[in-house]
């Protein structure tokens, strides 16, 4: 997001408001006066060197805010800097500068929080709002990306064990952080397919992605209905561009084994998914 | 229990008139119907039971004798404090916020207004277990929260957006909820824009449904699973937590965005309070 970084960098540490029209403007120092204090100046980095930030005038304007300026306080006081904040760099702000979020937290993977919280191509492509439909070109672009992160396994694919597959598809456990960070060295990151979908029937899964009950007899086991298999659980933007589903393999939630698991539950004929009854389910 | 809540109760009414005359579940009741029964509104039929004998409004009664009790180094109670209605009115006041404040210049929450109270009025600092502890049935901060918002059972939510801070914190707030980020590129949206979707047997809350909304951010709500009363913040940790995001600063402008638009998306209908959750 460079584009908010002159905003961010006048910003860092002090309090920003919004205000339009100058007649509120010119009363928001008055009724702010004695609140300076009560906002921690803890992160602090260097107010002084503080610059007006520029005016953004060759942006778009927003149509959400025509007419918002962004009022700073910091120990330069409180000022005035004109300029069309919009609603997308409002946010940014408050997940990236504020210190809303612990930017600093520990991940799980070595990294930090705003590691977590920075998007990426994908993530920043498929962050759609309200009504917003993906457009093709879009759409092209995140299949593109993501077909090519695929790493399919040398030697091909291959199906694991589809009782640690099972135990990886139920298990929602691994990389939560927040408040209560998920400890990796006491139980190994689940796979959260239940979650989102149907698979066996001998317990219930969620609603977010169809239902998977019974993939292997229904799909049958070609080569390449296994590499699409492999390829949807490894990054599944290669075939629904924005879907919902996590992308497996491609951010390291699962290894290539674990996918070989997972895959075994979904196809091996002994495998509860294609051994259970399909009564009540609505198919695929 | 249950003596507790039929000793409460008429009181209540004395005190607040009409609206209060509508228990939290005939508020839920009617939610059900007018949306054609939801699977969200209607998920646990057990806690619909349950509602009258709601362990938050023992929780809540403590937090009455807490608002009134003169306390905290300025031995001072907080029926002066201003939650966004004039000094010491607390009925109608939650569904009215977060909302700005002029004295702080800022957004609040109840949460973050509460605290602003207890430390101006009251002299408590940061550092007090009745600020730190923002957490559990017994906790000053849950208690006073669903004392001060069950004052609001059945009004309408309307927060203010006539200046232009709430206007923009609902604003980015809405950007937040949609914004794809974490481990597994969740947004908010992921889970909550859609009717009747489940995470295994959980029902989702619709934000795009009103009916349904509403209940999802009436809180505090008594946490079966949990067995203790939980707050806005709360539930906001535990989705953050899901979406595998880093700790949110409690009263943070990022949380109060989200809770500003979150509280934007049920306005107009009849908030349910004490609510009862899974
Ligand atoms: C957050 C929810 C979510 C999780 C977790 C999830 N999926 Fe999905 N999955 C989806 C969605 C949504 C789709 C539908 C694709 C689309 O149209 O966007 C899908 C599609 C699929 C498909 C393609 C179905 C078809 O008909 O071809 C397979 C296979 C699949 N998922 C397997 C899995 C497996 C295995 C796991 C666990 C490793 C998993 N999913 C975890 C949401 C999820
Ligand atoms: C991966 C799915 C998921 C995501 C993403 C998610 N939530 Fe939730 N949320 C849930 C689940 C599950 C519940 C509990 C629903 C239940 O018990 O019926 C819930 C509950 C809630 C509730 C209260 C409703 C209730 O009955 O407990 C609110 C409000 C809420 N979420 C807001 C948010 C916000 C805001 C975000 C984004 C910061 C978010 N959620 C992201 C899954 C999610």
């Amino acid at each position: 997001m460079s584009k908010i970084t002159p905003i961010a960098a006048a910003v860092a540490a002090a309090s920003l408001f919004l205000v339009a029209g100058q007649g509120t403007a010119q009363q928001a120092p008055a009724a702010t006066q004695g609140a300076a204090p009560a906002k921690p100046a803890a992160t602090a980095p260097d107010a002084t060197g503080v610059k007006r930030p520029e005016p953004l005038k060759k942006r778009a304007p927003d149509k959400a805010a025509p007419q918002t300026e962004v009022l700073i306080m910091d120990s330069q006081g409180i000022r005035m800097a004109p300029a069309n904040v919009s609603a997308q760099m409002l946010a940014e702000y408050l997940i990236l500068e504020s210190a809303g979020f612990d930017l600093s937290q520990a991940t799980q993977e070595g990294t930090t929080g705003k590691d977590r919280l920075v998007q990426d191509d994908i993530q920043k492509l498929c962050s759609l709002g309200k009504g917003q439909q993906l457009d093709p070109k879009a759409a092209q672009k995140v299949s593109e990306i993501a077909t090519a992160s695929i790493k399919y396994p040398e030697g091909g694919i291959k199906l694991g064990d589809w009782k640690k597959g099972r135990d990886l598809a139920w298990s929602g456990f691994g990389f939560r952080t927040a408040h209560n960070p998920d400890d990796h060295s006491k139980q190994q990151p689940g796979a959260n397919c239940y979650n989102c979908h149907q698979l066996a029937t001998d317990r219930t899964g969620g609603t977010i992605g169809p239902p998977l009950t019974s993939y292997g007899k229904l799909r049958g086991n070609s080569e390449e209905i296994l590499k699409y298999t492999y390829g949807v659980i490894y990054n599944a933007h290669a075939f629904f561009p924005c879907t919902n589903m996590p992308r497996m393999g491609a951010r390291n939630i699962l290894t290539q084994e674990q996918i070989a698991d997972v895959m075994a539950y979904l196809f091996d004929p002994a495998s509860p998914v294609n051994t259970s009854a399909m009564s009540g389910m609505s198919g695929m | 229990m249950l003596k507790k809540v039929l000793l409460s109760l008429p009181i209540a009414l004395a005190v607040t008139g009409a609206i209060a005359a509508q228990a939290p579940e005939d508020v839920l009741d009617r939610l059900v119907t007018k949306a054609g029964n939801p699977a969200y509104l209607t998920q646990s039929p057990q806690n619909r039971m349950m509602m009258p004998d709601n362990p938050a409004y023992m929780v809540a009664d403590d937090g009455e004798k807490l608002f009134k009790e003169k306390r905290g180094p300025k031995n001072a109670s907080l029926e002066e404090c201003d939650f966004g209605e004039g000094p010491g009115v607390i009925k109608g006041a939650y569904v009215e916020l977060p909302r700005y404040f002029p004295d702080t210049g800022k957004v609040m929450d109840l949460e973050s207004r509460l605290i602003y109270c207890m430390k101006t009025l009251q002299g408590f600092t940061d550092n007090d277990q009745q600020i730190k502890k923002r957490h559990g049935n017994d906790s000053d901060m849950m208690k006073l929260q669903t004392y001060i918002a069950m004052q609001s059972n059945g009004m309408p939510w309307n927060p203010p957006l006539s200046h232009p801070l709430e206007k923009a914190m609902r604003d980015a707030g809405e950007v937040m909820f949609y914004r794809r980020a974490g481990k597994m590129d969740f947004a908010c949206s992921t889970c909550h824009a859609a009717t009747g979707l489940r995470i295994r047997a959980s029902v989702l809350p619709n934000k795009d449904v009103p009916e349904e909304w509403t209940k999802a951010i009436s809180w505090p709500a008594f946490r079966v699973g949990q067995d203790n009363v939980r707050s806005s913040q709360h539930r906001l940790l535990e989705c953050l937590w899901q979406m595998r995001y880093p700790n949110i600063k409690p009263g943070s402008d990022a949380s109060i965005a989200l809770i500003s638009f979150w509280t934007d998306a049920a306005r107009g209908q009849p908030a349910i309070l004490p609510d009862m959750k899974r």
